[in-house]
């Protein structure tokens, strides 16, 4: 029983009961989790930057091309069925507004993990993405529940969803 | 190319810091009418994930100053001081902690003790820098510098701090300082001393 951390260009996964994955203070980064509920598995990769190409000498982890395929890999290994995979995105914020550079490094890292997750046909079931503000997200492997904490307030579950209002089915009258 | 110095040349990147981080905490101590000490500067060369375990917990809260460095020695320059301490600095300015302008106020005292260090550095070395408007920002203290190190990234898997403290005598209050070059940024600066 133990938290797994996944730290700035690292991937980690997991299928034992009472473990945690853990992605703390995701700035730009964007923590992308893969689930398969059924078999209770999960995967969770910090991803740094958009692509790869042309920085074949760095770490591939925590480029977006590269780290899609090796999370699904890694998922995967752990008994994870590909067609069952539901993936959440988390982060890919804007820390400093207004600051040039740094701005639209989040709003990149999320499109670039859009494609590549597309690429794969894995669909994506939840997203807490852009905005100004740090977040932590926490990943149960055994339960799939997913959970958010943005700077200054408390964890929140982000998935499965936590209905808000009640569907409640309107029967047409027939006559 | 991977970031890797010599003990002499981190020698010199520490003297470096150390005459900067001095300029930086007179200029500090004048804005505040307070003496200023200053601790001995570090030198990391370090996997970027492990730098931010070197300035703390990743979840901590904290107030982040940012200045771009935009010429020969491009990077940033980053202040971070915990939200008690930056209410601290305010009130020793006469503001009101929850001033509406605490953070143009913050922001105006980084720009003023980075432009310091910056200048110092230039001075010794004879690089041209010209640093950008300073934002600030409190947050967890990992999103705050894995944003700063993901532009970086992306020509590296290691980054460079000259990690510096400024500590405004008896008010229990510091003020972390880091210069934080570009890839190529410290070469510059070694080359020009004469160390590259």
């Amino acid at each position: 029983m133990s938290d797994l951390m996944a730290r700035m260009g690292e991937l980690c996964a997991s299928g034992t009961v009472g473990d945690q994955l853990v992605a703390l203070g995701l700035g730009s980064c964007i923590g992308l989790v893969l689930l398969d509920r059924r078999k209770g598995v999960a995967g969770l990769a910090h991803i740094v930057l958009p692509a790869s190409e042309g920085h074949k000498e760095l770490n591939p982890l925590k480029f977006a091309d590269k780290a899609v395929p090796e999370l699904i890999r890694q998922v995967t290994a752990r008994g994870g069925r590909k067609p069952m995979f539901e993936a959440i995105l988390v982060g890919g914020a804007s820390m400093f507004a207004g600051a040039g550079s740094t701005l639209e490094v989040g709003v990149r890292n999320a499109a670039a993990v859009r494609e590549a997750l597309a690429k794969e046909r894995i669909r994506i079931h939840a997203e807490d993405t852009g905005g100004t503000k740090g977040r932590t997200v926490r990943v149960d492997p055994a339960t799939g529940i997913v959970t958010v904490r943005k700077a200054g307030s408390k964890d929140e579950q982000l998935y499965p969803a936590l209905s808000k209002t009640s569907h409640t089915r309107v029967l047409q009258e027939v006559a | 190319m991977s970031a890797s110095y010599n003990e002499v040349q981190l020698d010199a990147l520490r003297e470096l810091a150390n005459i900067g981080a001095g300029t930086a905490s007179t200029a500090l101590s004048e804005m505040l009418g307070r003496s200023i000490d200053l601790a001995v500067p570090d030198v990391f060369v370090l996997p970027m994930a492990d730098a931010i375990d070197q300035l703390g917990p990743a979840e901590q809260d904290i107030t982040g100053i940012m200045l771009g460095v935009e010429g020969e020695l491009p990077g940033t320059v980053l202040m971070l001081l915990t939200p008690e301490n930056a209410e601290k600095i305010c009130v020793m300015l006469g503001l009101p902690p929850d001033s509406e302008l605490a953070p143009s106020a913050l922001g105006e005292i980084g720009n003023v003790v980075g432009t310091s260090y910056l200048n110092a550095l230039a001075g010794m070395t004879g690089i041209a820098v010209e640093p950008t408007p300073p934002t600030t920002v409190t947050d967890m203290l990992g999103a705050i510098v894995e944003s700063i190190l993901a532009v970086r990234a992306m020509s590296s898997d290691r980054t460079l701090l000259l990690d510096s403290s400024l500590i405004v005598e008896g008010e229990d209050c510091s003020i972390v300082f880091l210069l934080v070059p570009d890839h190529g940024g410290a070469e510059e600066l070694l080359e020009r001393i004469g160390l590259a």
